[in-house]
């Protein structure tokens, strides 16, 4: 690979980290509901923040991102009970209850919902 | 496309991806039956929730779960707390330092900068605030970790707790950028920490498994915020053991990563950025795939081990190797997506060159079935009481096996080996020993942990059966 086509999938890939470090970083300061999905109590905003964002707003990782649509259509049609479960026990790169310890069943639910915009309940 | 016209993107995920997994399938032994349930427990909706380990090694049913959002609330949890507390950070710990069945307190909602002195570049943290949040804060302050973990999942609390470390001669483990702590006790009461204040119990507090209480706030010593350059190679174990005190004098951090059944390695140095210093290799989620797709093909033939090594190195070989650049923040730390279990001992460091041999040797003479590469580092000494550091510079030695795999075998073993070289486990990792052999591997202050513990906590309210079994409670 030519060292300028190099630099420039370096730069675009550092492009892409910028972006979710600024979204890590504003996700507690958005007025939710900011996806048109479930509300997120802020905080359930804390815990996304913590947790969730480590995986889903990091590109390139094979993991469904924060606001993907198209990646999480297909997993939302599974229904919010079967992705919960996959949750709370973990599944592939998928940690157990998404490493949230302090998450209760409620949380994990309204998590699911703003990842996958499903309806809010 | 032939191995070895592979572009650098696929070495590159081989480089990490053999650490990672990518490597799969080229012994007996080491191929994955699919997507395997991971957790040793099970979950209905609606019933009480699980608390499950990032490795599914460990379970518990708590019967409260609670997540204080201040330090007033941790303090009120543990003065209201019903049976055995157990604090959890990110779940990272391989033993069993977190379960309880009753009260589990969650520090995920303590995150974030307290406040910061740029003279002294010190920062305040809350205990909760995960690794991977915190770099972009200091950067924030013009600060950063002196030394980072390879991967950012921790929180520092949980980090601290059982002295995590990453690699650097030149440097301690986590707990000892530690200036000073604010612990909460089991009876609820706020003791602020540092060698000039309760000294006692700041040497017990910044290594305690999460046995004196809940530590709430964390002082780091920090340094002004740096960038770094790290390059992954493939190199030959035994070139790089006979090099291996130079390399670690050399470079800000080594480490290198052995491969079982190989005489290859990955080696990783990391070294402050130079001007035009940039990125060489392009991370392919898909290139793994067809690393794997084409390892699993060899598995299947009946020679498929006798040519594993011949096969790396016509893949990997030669002068593939991979460079990352950026703030170190981003440089110290890598995805992890593939489960797996680890033991890891420290031995002393002169003792590291031989451990590791003889493990290997071990590995290939018994024809133990592992793909997964151990992982070879130095930490300097420091005087923290139950640290793996304390009073002598350690050699850190890992073993590792896919979470849908069974590692008894293999760890049982290693196991040994690490006890021949006076190693002191992980605590947050796998091990078989109890008290008894444990005070002898920290002589000097085992006794003065014991007393500073029985002193915070007489009733033993924060220890599970993992923690009454290290204490000899």
């Amino acid at each position: 690979m030519p060292a300028c086509e190099a630099r420039a999938r370096a730069a675009r890939r550092a492009g892409r980290r910028r972006l979710a470090a600024r979204l890590c970083a504003l996700l507690p300061l958005l007025p939710w509901p900011a996806a048109g999905a479930a509300e997120l109590t802020e905080r359930q905003v804390a815990l996304l923040t913590n947790n969730c964002v480590q995986c889903h707003a990091r590109p390139d990782i094979g993991v469904p991102q924060l606001g993907d649509a198209p990646a999480w259509k297909e997993r939302a049609r599974q229904g919010e009970d079967q992705l919960l479960v996959h949750v709370v026990l973990g599944l592939r790169g998928m940690p157990p209850l998404g490493g949230c310890s302090a998450c209760s069943e409620q949380d994990l639910r309204a998590l699911i919902r703003f990842m996958a915009a499903l309806p809010a309940r | 496309m032939k191995p070895s016209a592979l572009p650098p993107g696929m070495r590159r995920r081989l480089l990490r991806g053999a650490a990672a997994g990518a490597a799969i399938g080229l012994l007996p032994g080491c191929e994955r039956r699919g997507p395997e349930p991971q957790a040793p427990v099970g979950y209905t909706p609606g019933q009480r929730l699980p608390w499950i380990n990032w490795a599914g090694n460990q379970a518990c049913v708590p019967a409260q779960r609670a997540a204080p959002a201040s330090e007033g609330e941790v303090a009120e949890v543990l003065r209201r707390a019903r049976g055995t507390i157990r604090p959890v950070g990110a779940s990272h710990s391989f033993s069993a330092v977190v379960p309880t069945d009753d009260t589990l307190v969650a520090t995920d909602l303590l995150s974030g900068l307290v406040d910061h002195d740029g003279a002294a570049c010190q920062a305040q943290i809350w205990a909760g605030t995960r690794m991977r949040v915190l770099g972009p804060l200091l950067a924030d302050i013009d600060q950063a970790l002196p030394n980072m973990p390879d991967m950012d999942y921790l929180s520092m609390g949980g980090a601290i707790a059982c002295s995590a470390h990453a690699t650097g001669m030149g440097f301690g483990s986590l707990s000892s950028y530690v200036a000073g702590l604010t612990l909460a006790t089991p009876g609820g009461e706020l003791i602020e920490c540092s060698a000039a204040r309760n000294r006692p119990l700041f040497q017990a507090a910044r290594a305690s498994l999460g046995a004196l209480g809940i530590v709430t706030r964390l002082r780091l010593q920090n340094q002004p915020a740096y960038r770094l350059t790290e390059t992954d190679r493939i190199e030959k174990t035994e070139e790089v053991l006979e090099d291996i005190v130079a390399r670690r004098e050399r470079h800000r951090h080594f480490e290198f990563l052995p491969l079982p059944h190989s005489a290859l390695c990955v080696t990783v140095a990391t070294d402050l950025a130079q001007p035009g210093d940039h990125d060489v290799g392009e991370e392919d989620p898909q290139a793994a795939q067809t690393l794997r797709r084409v390892f699993e093909t060899l598995a299947l033939l009946p020679a498929g081990g006798a040519i594993y090594d011949r096969v790396l190195s016509a893949v990997v070989g030669g002068a593939a190797s991979t460079v990352r650049t950026g703030p170190s923040y981003q440089v110290f730390p890598h995805v992890r997506m593939v489960r797996f279990r680890e033991m890891e001992y420290t031995v002393p460091a002169e003792a590291g060159p031989a451990c590791v041999r003889e493990i290997l040797q071990t590995v290939q003479d018994r024809r133990l079935p592992v793909c997964m590469p151990l992982e070879y580092r130095y930490v300097r000494a420091d005087d923290i009481w139950l640290s793996m550091f304390e009073g002598r510079d350690g050699c850190s030695i890992s073993v590792h096996q896919y979470g849908d795999l069974d590692y008894r075998d293999y760890f049982g073993h290693v196991e040994p080996i690490f006890w021949k070289y006076e190693g002191r486990p992980h605590w947050g990792k796998i091990h078989t020993l109890d008290a008894r052999r444990l005070a002898g591997l920290y002589a000097r202050h085992w006794q003065d942990f014991q007393e500073a513990r029985r002193a915070v906590d007489p009733q033993g309210r924060m220890l599970n059966g993992h923690l009454k079994s290290l204490f000899g409670v």
